[in-house]
């Protein structure tokens, strides 16, 4: 059996089984689990509430979302509020969502694709709802085991993280009122919490380290907001990243209904936009054996080494240090 | 910080500066502010208007009850991405895209009424006629009507009438008209035919609806899926937090979704790898003998 007459092999290649794994009858059958909802025949029903009796009685989206997300009825300020949010959140001018979903329309593709891609856009800079969620739920976590003054807590999370673009303040929204304007209408409503106090706590701490003007920003308002109104990081990710797609879907209307489709070769880079290895001819296949050489490490020495040479290569992906990680939630 | 955008574009949708955010000459903080709601401003995004309030309230109902539907595609498409434990959005993106020519065909439906509501204007011939036509169209070229059945709602999705009656109540018009006329023409034929009743579903009363509030064909349609796409955020998250990665451990007590028994293999049968040696003439033989088409895809 070729190369894999190996010793070290964990089972016999020669001898191994063909065929599929049997149906396992010692375990109950696969089922779609959810806590979320159910539907048969004649109903769609979520945490319990069937849908249409939902809407006949008056309920909508923006309540539907804390019954699904929640399992609750929100109260009417509550509603208000995340219809507040929702607002707000809906557009953005062409920032990134719209230009995915603008891209991904210039190849003449479905609205779907180009709505769902925009989803995308939301990372942990760009609508980082995940990280400023861990972020304050790890100050709170903090300050009640430490039993230090909140101020304080903040101040000594703050000071390290003053440029995190997860922090929910920045100098994005000096002549912007929008987010100060949003904690407030959770104020008014009653509906402002731990979270909004939080943010402002931030806030505080933010503007007496940072040597340039900050303050709230849209993360921070919208995120505080949220979170005040029960919805976990992850669904407050979720829906206000879903909210941007409605937009998204107009700027593919637009994209279409203005430019034309691009096709594939289309795009020119200029040569001046071009700053890696000068043009150079392309070895033959019998050059190419005096010169190319392995690159593999045999010493941690000689590994530093050509790490740190292939960080000098642009778009290697070797100057990139992140941390992918379950993204189930560790407070 | 570099606050320009990546490409330059005309747009007549919305514009943003370091002081506000205006979409479609509204200040977005202002709307909020005065109160307008979402379903307030899909209009204003989509049709450059602010609904009047029996218009905002179809809207309402409808995202309302298109939001959650359990286990479809959409659902489960986020369901499987989410096991891989990508970002959230991955799921959520994957569910919106599941959306094409079977599963929630919002766009294509709206096309089809905009063709025949034309024809009858152009024809001179009334909806309720033209609704007849269509169906004796769309039937006689072996077509599906849009807008009609759904494989698990198989007495009639539970949506879609009290939709139906909703859009009369608040919104009614010549879409609804011609929609009721092909659900009429539709089964009447098939009555004939002796086939079963099949009743509208939610493409034909909900994107109907969406039509007749002033949306585009994919405008409706970006609305309902877009829609959807939050319960899918649900879901995935769900199983996130409370389900297992990969969805095939063993030690769950029941089968998972990707345990290997739920593999079931209709292929070519298993075969020897031919060496580099018999290759090319292997390679002829198989090309020549053909049945490997039966498995082309």
């Amino acid at each position: 059996m070729g190369n894999l007459d190996d010793p070290r092999l964990n089972f016999n290649y020669r001898t191994r089984e063909r065929g599929t794994v049997p149906m396992d009858t010692k375990r109950d059958r696969f089922q779609w689990v959810s806590e979320v909802a159910y539907k048969n025949v004649h109903r769609i029903v979520t945490r319990g509430y069937d849908t249409t009796e939902l809407v006949e009685a008056g309920y909508g989206l923006t309540d539907v979302l804390f019954v699904d997300f929640q399992a609750r009825i929100p109260l009417v300020e509550e509603e208000k509020m995340l219809n507040y949010v929702m607002v707000c959140m809906l557009e953005d001018g062409l920032s990134s969502p719209a230009n995915i979903a603008r891209i991904v329309a210039s190849g003449k593709t479905l609205l779907t694709q180009a709505a769902g891609a925009s989803i995308l856009a939301f990372g942990h800079a760009y609508g980082a709802y995940q990280e400023i969620g861990k972020l304050m739920d790890g100050i709170l976590a903090r300050q009640e085991k430490e039993g230090k003054p909140l101020s304080e807590v903040v101040e000594a999370v703050v000071g390290k993280k003053l440029n995190d673009p997860a922090l929910g303040v920045s100098g994005l929204m000096l002549k912007d009122p929008m987010a100060k304007r949003m904690v407030a209408r959770a104020e008014k409503l009653g509906v402002a919490g731990k979270y909004v106090s939080l943010i402002k706590e931030i806030v505080k701490a933010a503007q007496k380290f940072s040597k340039e003007p900050v303050d709230i920003d849209l993360l921070g308002a919208t995120g505080a907001v949220m979170f005040d109104l029960g919805f976990t990081p992850e669904a407050t990710w979720g829906i206000l990243a879903v909210t941007r797609a409605f937009a998204t879907g107009a700027h593919y209307c637009e994209e279409i209904e203005r430019e034309a489709p691009v096709r594939l070769g289309q795009t020119l880079t200029p040569k001046e936009w071009y700053d890696g290895p000068a043009d150079r001819p392309a070895p033959t296949l019998e050059e190419r054996k005096s010169v190319a050489k392995a690159m593999e490490a045999q010493t941690p020495a000689e590994w530093k080494q050509t790490f740190l040479e292939r960080q000098k290569i642009k778009g290697s992906g070797w100057a990139i240090v992140e941390e992918i990680d379950d993204p189930k939630r560790k407070i | 910080m570099d606050r320009q955008p990546l490409f330059k574009r005309k747009t007549a949708i919305s514009y943003k500066t370091e002081e506000k955010t205006v979409v479609r000459g509204y200040n977005v903080s202002d709307l909020a502010e005065a109160g307008y709601t979402l379903y307030d401003m899909l209009f204003i995004l989509f049709q450059n208007r602010i609904p009047a309030e029996n218009e905002a309230d179809m809207l309402r109902y409808e995202t309302g009850e298109f939001l959650e539907h359990s286990m479809s595609p959409s659902a489960a498409s986020a369901i499987a991405v989410i096991g891989g434990r990508p970002n959230l959005p991955a799921a959520i993106s994957a569910a919106v895209m599941t959306f094409g020519s079977a599963h929630g065909p919002g766009a294509a439906h709206g096309y089809m009424m905009h063709k025949y509501i034309e024809r009858a204007r152009v024809e001179g011939k009334s909806i309720e006629e033209m609704g007849k036509i269509l169906v004796d169209e769309y039937m006689d070229a072996g077509l599906a009507v849009m807008g009609m059945g759904q494989p698990q709602h198989i007495d009639g999705d539970p949506r879609a009438e009290p939709t139906h009656i909703k859009h009369e109540q608040l919104c009614r018009g010549v879409y609804l008209a011609l929609q009721r006329a092909i659900e009429k023409h539709f089964n009447a034929r098939r009555k004939k035919e002796g086939k079963a009743y099949v009743a509208v579903n939610m493409i034909g009363a909900g994107n109907t609806a969406l039509a007749e509030l002033g949306f585009s064909p994919n405008a409706a349609w970006c609305i309902g899926c877009v829609c959807r796409g939050f319960s899918c955020a649900a879901h995935a998250t769900y199983t996130m937090k409370k389900g297992r990665a990969w969805a095939a451990s063993k030690r769950e007590p029941m089968v998972q979704m990707l345990d290997l028994s739920m593999i079931k293999y209709q292929g070519p049968a298993d075969r020897e790898v031919p060496s580099q040696a018999e290759r090319q003439a292997y390679a002829r033989k198989q090309k020549e003998e053909g049945e490997y088409k039966k498995w082309v895809i």
